[in-house]
């Protein structure tokens, strides 16, 4: 875990309210890890308050450098979006589990909904490196077109790559988690999934029924992003003091069986 | 005056402290999640999460939420229970080199008098902390904190039971906090500390329905400094006892207000989640300030403004 003034380096409008962001940082770039994710500290100021958490997109380790997929949804994300090229942000990270490597054995199902393709994107990425090797199946869902941002760095890392939307004004049309079903049915050693709430619960559900390994990548409010405040726990299935898990430190990646996927859909936190 | 040569050093009721600068309960962990972040080693001290007998899983969640320059939170005392505490947490706070001051919530007085007979016997803490001032548990917490007998009922019947070093932690949800710090010095309280949070709440608007699954929380951060001032200003003004003073401190600036308002050391809470490194930077602004001010000792400041109204 490192704490670092940083530069943000490059931003790149790429949806209608979507920004890539690049920051440089050599320790984060030479030591993040698919799934893992950084705090970033909106101003030198104490308001807005608190950190706001994104996944690492991808990072570029000989230049030292990372990116970030921001979806503008309120005050501290429209800073971010605004920011110009050469401002400077305090940043702690790499935090987080991650997601395991190279999981389980067979072929991979990737699940994206929305700007949860970004940790999916390091993860394909690591999952063609020879250590890890995968065949890689991705399904990318979204509203409309516009929102399947950054689609083709996920088609580039990955072996096959099905886009649907809501609309079907870009790929198949209807919800992504419709087309999970014939994925499955071909057989998958693992189903790794992020996006908002209702699809992975979806997603969890069918791999359930499936009895195919389901990792997600979950989220919370969070404070202090290092597993001190208890803010930002989710339900799991446990009882006792495992029950509720803190999304910073025993997550962001969980195991799909052990959340409590009834209370989830009854809403504990961000979509 | 040369860098270094000012006094940071606070007397606590004996309790002696490097200098003024605490961790605060619930923001700091058990000492040492920090430890990558934060030079753990140069603080006046830090006081751990609220520990109870019973291990205790919290509040569903969401539990925390964001308000203008502050924060909501609805945790609800999640911990591993005082014997996990004891087994697991204190091996590490012993080795920090600072003093470590328990925070101890409970539902009952028996609670509380047996989380203080059991840590009275327990090598390494400075001082135990009484939480009379959780805002989110249904039980206990707050309740004690908000009337004046049973502030004095609990604080004297932990006080029949050790021999630490007892600091009171007072609620601001009360009318008049003279007379809850008075009653917890009759009880025996050595210290007191102030505030704990601030009970609030927050609604979406789209949902139609509160925020946090507790519907109220304790709010925290720079939004209740000013409120929190008064309170340490009122009560310095009642009472002989040293104070703690906390709320909404991100800055030497706001210390030293604390400081001069009357306590003798202050405590660090929300601001460590958003800049880890923050307590350090108090300290050495203080220092600072003293040495352009040509102040030799930090002591010397406390209760300062008083002298001037
Ligand atoms: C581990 C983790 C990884 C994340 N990765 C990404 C990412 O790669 N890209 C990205 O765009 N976002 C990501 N998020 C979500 C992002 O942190 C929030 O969208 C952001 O904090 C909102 O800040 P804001 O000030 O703009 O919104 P606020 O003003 O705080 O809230 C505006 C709206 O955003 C929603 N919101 C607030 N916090 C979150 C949250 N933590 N998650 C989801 N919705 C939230 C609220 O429901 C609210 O309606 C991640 C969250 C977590 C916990
Ligand atoms: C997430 C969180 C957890 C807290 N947990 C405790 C606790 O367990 N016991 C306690 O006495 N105070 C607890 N507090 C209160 C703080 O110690 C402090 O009194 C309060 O937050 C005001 O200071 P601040 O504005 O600097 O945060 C908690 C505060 C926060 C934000
Ligand atoms: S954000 Fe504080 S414990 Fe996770």
């Amino acid at each position: 875990m490192y704490a670092r003034t940083t530069r943000l380096t490059h931003r790149e409008q790429v949806g209608p309210d979507c920004h890539l962001l690049e920051f440089d940082c050599p320790e984060i770039a030479g030591s993040a890890r698919p799934g893992q994710f950084v705090h970033v500290r909106l101003t030198g100021g104490f308001d807005p308050l608190l950190r706001r958490p994104f996944s690492v997109m991808n990072i570029n380790p000989a230049q030292g450098s990372f990116q970030v997929l921001v979806r503008t949804v309120g005050r501290g994300t429209m800073l971010l979006a605004q920011s110009e090229p050469g401002s400077e942000f305090h940043i702690i990270g790499p935090l987080g589990n991650g997601f395991a490597l190279p999981g389980p054995p067979g072929e991979v199902v990737l699940v994206a909904g929305g700007v949860g393709v970004a940790p999916l994107i390091f993860l394909a990425a690591a999952l063609h490196q020879p250590d890890n090797y995968r065949y890689v199946r991705a399904l990318f869902g979204a509203a409309i077109g516009g929102d399947l941002c950054s689609w083709l760095e996920l088609s580039l890392v990955c072996d096959e790559f099905t886009a649907v939307t809501e609309d079907g004004s870009a790929g198949e049309q209807g919800m992504v988690t419709d087309f999970l079903p014939a994925q499955l049915d071909r057989g998958a050693g693992c189903v790794y999934a992020c996006g908002p709430t209702a699809m992975l619960a979806e997603v969890a559900e069918q791999c359930r029924r499936g009895s195919v390994p389901c990792f997600v990548s979950l989220e919370q409010w969070m404070g202090c992003g290092v597993g001190v405040c208890l803010g930002c726990v989710i339900p799991t299935r446990a009882a006792g003091a495992e029950h509720y898990q803190r999304v910073c430190k025993d997550g962001p990646i969980f195991d799909a069986a052990v959340i409590d996927w009834e209370a989830m859909r009854r809403g504990c936190g961000p979509g | 005056m040369a860098a270094g040569r000012v006094d940071l050093r606070v007397d606590l009721a004996g309790l002696s402290l490097a200098n003024p600068v605490l961790a605060a309960s619930g923001t700091f962990g058990y000492g040492t999640e920090y430890a990558d972040l934060v030079e753990v080693s140069k603080l006046g001290g830090i006081v751990t999460k609220g520990i109870t007998l019973a291990p205790r899983e919290g509040n569903p969640p969401p539990r925390i939420c964001e308000t203008p320059a502050g924060m909501l939170n609805a945790i609800g005392l999640q911990n591993p229970g005082v014997d996990a505490f004891v087994r697991d947490k204190m091996p590490a706070l012993r080795e920090l080199g600072v003093p470590v001051i328990v925070n101890i919530a409970g539902e009952t007085v028996a609670d509380y008098v047996a989380l203080a007979a059991q840590l009275s016997e327990c090598d390494g803490i400075a001082a135990l902390e009484l939480n009379l001032s959780c805002p989110n548990v249904k039980q206990g917490g707050m309740h004690f904190g908000i009337d004046c007998e049973l502030t004095q009922t609990v604080v004297a019947a932990v006080r029949e039971v050790t021999e630490l070093l007892l600091i009171t932690k007072l609620s601001p949800n009360v009318t008049d906090i003279a007379e809850i710090g008075q009653a917890a010095g009759d009880g025996g309280s050595d210290i007191l500390s102030l505030i704990n949070t601030l009970l609030g709440m927050t609604i979406d608007i789209q949902q139609r329905r509160p925020v946090l699954a507790n519907v109220t929380g304790g709010l925290s951060g720079p939004a209740i400094q000013p409120v929190a001032l008064r309170m340490v200003w009122e009560l310095a003004q009642a009472v002989d006892l040293p104070i703690i003073g906390m709320g909404g401190i991100t800055s030497a600036v706001d210390a030293l207000q604390f400081i001069m308002a009357g306590a003798t050391a202050i405590a660090v809470g929300t601001a460590n989640f958003v800049a880890p490194g923050v307590t350090g930077c108090i300290i050495k602004d203080i220092e600072t300030f003293c040495e352009e001010q040509g102040i030799a000792r930090i002591a010397d400041l406390v209760g300062a403004a008083h002298a001037e109204v």
